[in-house]
């Protein structure tokens, strides 16, 4: 052990083994970073999505909730809540309004926290710990506003009078029926009985739910799901998708993308330092084995000192990584708006299973070939490489690519793709490298250039091209991606975002609405807006619970916005068919619905509209771009074809600081409900901020990992060129040439490496923006622009800082080593 | 008591080139006793370094025996002649082969590493160093311990190549061309000390070398041509 320890210490001398530890700390660094950083992200987002919800699983019914479960819970020392909520009327003063009543037990919320006012409009308030007392509600302003009432009136429920004590401004799960029309009422389960409001024909939703250690909440989960009755469902975290985790997941998306070149590169430099390494270590070994040494301990000294290089370059890795993204995590706390969950342990495994596939795939082989150097070729002079064969090493190599792809895109058929995508792209540089030397070898002659067709002719050449061309593509790819990205993004939130959603206004006001926006120069549009179910598809009723996908069954339970105007949305894109212009009627759908419930063009769907049918074809599909904070609508109907049916509008308007307009608007349209959207749009638009500098972070080890990956390619070449060097100054070329030499060949391969990058970069810089990204495809140029003087400058610069010591050294010395 | 190094018979070596044959050894029968140095010269291609190489046991004659140590190498595989070899065999070669990531204290450590703590004949481990330490000095190299090979002229090369090899005090030495490499002044010195460490150590010597020189200060001399001993 002693012995191995010191061996590996010697190694350590050779540059090569500094760089092989170089390249796997850059990937391991890379992987754990991004890992931690995501999982404490995705931490976040599920605490949060938990407070929407309520409580860490809901079990929600149509009829009374079965005791069985509410014990299995207590047992597995969950707390639980209880909900009931059904519309209902509330009387006060002289009047009558329909409610949505919530009736709550004594544990509610389980997650997140009730808000009220004393007075409608006044500030709001956190009541921890507290709900409406025996005899009390509490209720949203707008039931105040259309009973025309204040706090501490006498309101009649059924059989039962209440004081409305206070106004409700908000509760954790009412964003899951953010456009319900009735005024939320909430009351103390212990003042049902008495009202005699509910009763078995009562359309009531009952919900159980359930908070406490994680595991224990997915064993609940497990125990009750082959329990549950067609009526009762478990509502999860992950069904619907805000803005703020849309972005966060395409964000993940990119930094996942990021992490898996970064990788490739290393993994590349890898390949290339391992091939330095066991040429330079060959002779030593035939010696050694010439003196005695025995294969087995060729291959303990070599795999212990694999092993130590890849668990040092692990732990610094980690180490590195856990540093790195506190700093992110610490960007992010601000729109988090409370420190990130700690992170888990699994991307330090991660980064250390991404050392060792590296090490076991790219350089074991490599160096396995040295336990079969036969001593014999010490007296043969020429020291050849033991044979191995060709397909053993591909497809070492290959499986090690392959696992890597594999455990960052924990997608079998999505790293199968990426693989093929490598394959193809390293295959297009090789030909297209060959291609563009032979050209230069034949222009060379023509110009009667000294050295133009020599290095046209070397495989050397070939090798660094496309080494270059591979690095320089994944650092163009990412410059171009992310900067679409990034537009795309500022595209989608400008500064003058809507931040408040007015709903609920009736026909009659829009003109007066629209009169009080013109003057007051706020740019809007009114939307219509009807309520409805799907309830039948080609004429064939539809089934919710033939959908096996919970977002579905949901998607076919529940009643949906409709909407019908003439002009498409600019936050829409038309993806088939055409839009109601020249007289073209039907439906237009959004994507993801149609997806979901399995409909798409020239389909027939038959809505109910409070008990009315609507039966047409669709003629359109849209993309929707759901975090633009403009009305959007799962179905568009023809402009008109809405008739007569009852509907409401809705729309969305930019404030800004004008918020005190809000209250003048509802004084006016006592009816309207506002809902301040702004704080999720702020949250939105930091977001892209702090993302956007989390992936330049990462872009920044991408970049390392290019540099290494040609600081690899050169010194694998070092000896050769070494060896040329000390020729061509015994042949008397003085300091300039060499150094003209030098630099004319990696300007010049740089520049090609470069273009040859810009151009698959942008090919593949669309193909990715449009199916992972959802951006549209364009041509820009700037890619081969940057890609050939970025190549030129950076393969220029790297390569004769890397030969530039050579240049000083005498002739003689340089054939000695 | 048996005095015999090295015994061989009839040792034949061909390998495939060009989809024949190449016959490189044609039988040869040879005998070395204890404590002997023996020359083996020829023109280049004669075939000297493969027969090197299969006396040391480096590598397996087509048909025949090589005897090491009274030990027939048939039938051993690479490991158990690598075994035989262990702590009993030096080899001096024309380019020196020292490895350049270590100094030369550290080259001729090597040797005494590779064997087992509890090796007979070599000093237990704390000693090992300073032994090697010796061996550089014997070779006049007492002042570059720490240097590293590409610090070294070629002379003091082959030095620290002469003290790696007789630091284990092998029974036997195999030298390839050992001032092969080096200037005529410098390779007087070279076989100097190489003759005057293994009067020393008692060490059996083979010598390859196209030196006629260099092979008349060996004890007898065996001429090879075309892969036969002349």
């Amino acid at each position: 052990m002693k012995h191995l320890l010191l061996h590996w210490q010697q190694r350590w001398r050779m540059p090569e083994l500094r760089l092989l530890l170089l390249a796997l700390m850059v990937s391991v660094t890379v992987v754990t970073t991004v890992g931690f950083f995501t999982s404490r992200v995705e931490n976040a987002m599920q605490a949060q999505a938990r407070q929407l919800l309520g409580g860490d699983l809901v079990l929600s019914s149509a009829r009374p909730l079965d005791q069985t479960y509410l014990q299995r819970a207590q047992q597995l020392g969950l707390a639980t809540a209880e909900t009931i909520t059904f519309p209902s009327m509330v009387s006060g003063g002289d009047k009558l309004q329909l409610s949505q009543l919530k009736v709550v037990s004594r544990t509610y919320p389980l997650q997140g926290e009730l808000k009220t006012a004393v007075v409608p409009g006044a500030a709001e308030q956190v009541v921890s710990g507290q709900l409406p007392a025996s005899g009390e509600i509490w209720a949203e302003a707008r039931l105040f506003a259309e009973l025309g009432v204040q706090p501490g009136a006498q309101v009649q429920l059924g059989k039962s009078t209440f004081t409305l004590a206070r106004v409700l401004t908000q509760e954790p799960d009412r964003s899951s029926n953010l456009f319900q029309l009735a005024p939320v009422v909430l009351m103390n389960l212990e003042d049902l009985p008495a009202t005699g409001l509910l009763t078995p024909a009562s359309r009531a939703s009952f919900n159980q739910l359930f908070a406490g250690e994680g595991n224990a909440v997915k064993q609940l989960k497990t125990a009750l799901t082959p329990l549950l009755k067609p009526t009762e469902r478990i509502r999860t975290l992950d069904e619907d998708l805000s803005s703020v985790q849309q972005t966060l997941q395409r964000s993940g998306r990119f930094l996942g993308l990021a992490t898996l070149l970064s990788v490739v590169l290393a993994g590349a430099a890898v390949v290339l330092t391992s091939t330095s390494l066991m040429r330079r270590e060959l002779p030593g070994v035939a010696v050694l084995k010439a003196m005695g040494m025995s294969r087995r301990q060729v291959l303990q000294d070599q795999a212990f000192s694999l092993l130590l290089t890849a668990l040092l370059a692990a732990v610094i890795g980690i180490g590195l990584g856990l540093l790195l993204q506190f700093v992110l995590a610490a960007w992010l706390s601000q729109f988090v708006g409370k420190d990130l969950p700690a992170p888990s342990l699994l991307p330090a495994l991660n980064g250390l299973l991404t050392a060792v596939v590296l090490l076991l795939g790219f350089a074991l082989p490599q160096l396995l070939r040295l336990v079969d150097t036969s001593p014999m070729q010490i007296l043969q002079g020429a020291l050849q490489r033991p044979r191995q064969s060709v397909w053993v090493m591909l497809a070492s190599l290959l499986l090690a690519v392959f696992g890597l792809l594999w455990l960052q895109a924990s997608d079998l058929k999505l790293a199968a793709m990426l693989l093929a995508g490598l394959l193809v792209g390293i295959g297009l540089f090789w030909a297209l490298a060959r291609l563009a030397l032979r050209l230069m070898q034949t222009l060379g002659r023509k110009w009667q250039s000294r050295w133009l067709p020599s290095l046209g002719r070397s495989r050397r050449a070939v090798l660094l091209v496309v080494v270059f061309a591979t690095g320089l593509f994944s650092l163009l790819l990412l410059t171009t991606v992310r900067t679409d990205l990034l537009d795309r993004w500022q595209e989608a939130l400008p500064a003058d975002a809507p931040d408040h959603f007015l709903i609920n206004i009736q026909p009659t006001e829009v003109n007066a609405l629209e009169q009080f926006f013109a003057e007051r120069k706020i740019k809007t549009r009114l939307y219509p807006m009807v309520r409805g179910r799907l309830v039948a598809v080609n004429g064939q009723p539809l089934d919710p619970d033939k959908f096996e996908n919970p977002r579905a069954q949901r998607l076919a339970e529940r009643e949906f916005n409709l909407s019908s105007f003439a002009e498409l949305p600019v936050s829409n894109a038309l993806l088939q068919g055409q839009w109601f212009e020249r007289g073209v009627t039907g439906f237009s759908i959004e994507k993801g619905i149609g997806e979901t419930l399995g409909f798409g063009m020239g389909d027939q769907l038959t809505f109910d509209i409070a008990g009315q049918r609507l039966t047409d074809t669709v003629s359109s599909v849209r993309e929707v771009r759901w975090d633009s904070m403009q009305p959007n609508f799962f179905v568009i109907a023809a402009p008109g074809s809405l008739g007569e049916m009852p509907s409401t509008f809705i729309t969305s308007i930019h404030l800004g600081e004008q918020k005190l307009l809000v209250t003048e608007l509802i004084r006016q349209f006592p009816s309207v409900t506002a809902i301040d959207v702004g704080a999720i749009v702020g949250q939105v638009r930091s977001l892209v901020g702090q993302v956007s500098m989390a992936v330049q972070g990462i872009f920044v080890f991408t970049l390392i990992a290019g540099v290494v990956v040609l600081v690899a390619a050169l010194q694998s070449q070092k000896a050769e060129r070494r060896r040329e060097i000390a020729i061509l100054k015994s042949l008397g070329a003085g300091r300039a040439e060499l150094q003209r030499r030098i630099w004319g060949e990696f300007l010049l391969l740089g520049g090609l490496a470069g273009l040859l990058a810009g151009l698959l970069a942008l090919t593949a810089g669309n193909l990715f923006g449009y199916y992972l990204f959802d951006l549209d495809l364009k041509l820009n140029l700037l890619p081969l622009l940057i890609g050939g003087v970025a190549g030129s400058v950076l393969v220029g610069v790297t390569g004769y800082w890397n030969l530039r010591g050579l240049l000083d050294v005498p002739p003689m010395s340089l054939l000695k080593a | 008591m048996n005095n015999t190094a090295i015994q061989t018979n009839n040792l034949v070596k061909t390998i495939p080139q060009a989809g024949r044959d190449l016959q490189i050894l044609r039988g040869i029968s040879l005998h070395i006793d204890k404590g002997e140095s023996v020359a083996i010269t020829g023109m280049s291609g004669s075939g000297k370094s493969t027969l090197l190489g299969l006396l040391a046991g480096l590598d397996l004659p087509t048909s025949g025996t090589v005897q090491l140590f009274g030990q027939s190498l048939d039938g051993l595989d690479e490991d158990q002649r690598a075994a035989l070899r262990l702590g009993k065999v030096g080899f001096v070669f024309q380019s020196f082969h020292l490895l350049e990531n270590l100094t030369a204290l550290e080259n001729v450590m090597l040797p005494l590493e590779l064997n087992p703590p509890t090796h007979p004949g070599l000093p237990p481990q704390g000693g090992r160093e300073q032994r090697a330490r010796e061996a550089l000095q014997q070779v006049g190299l007492g002042e570059r311990l720490s240097h590293f090979p590409n610090q070294l002229s070629g002379g003091e090369q082959q030095r620290v190549a002469l003290a790696r090899a007789f630091v284990t005090r092998p029974q036997i030495l195999f030298a390839d061309e050992p001032t092969g490499n080096l200037d005529r002044a410098t390779g007087h010195e070279i076989s100097d000390l190489l003759f005057a460490l293994q009067e020393q150590v008692q060490t059996t010597l083979v010598l390859v070398t196209h030196d006629e020189t260099l092979a008349a200060r060996c004890q007898r001399h065996y001429r090879m041509e075309e892969g036969r001993l002349a």
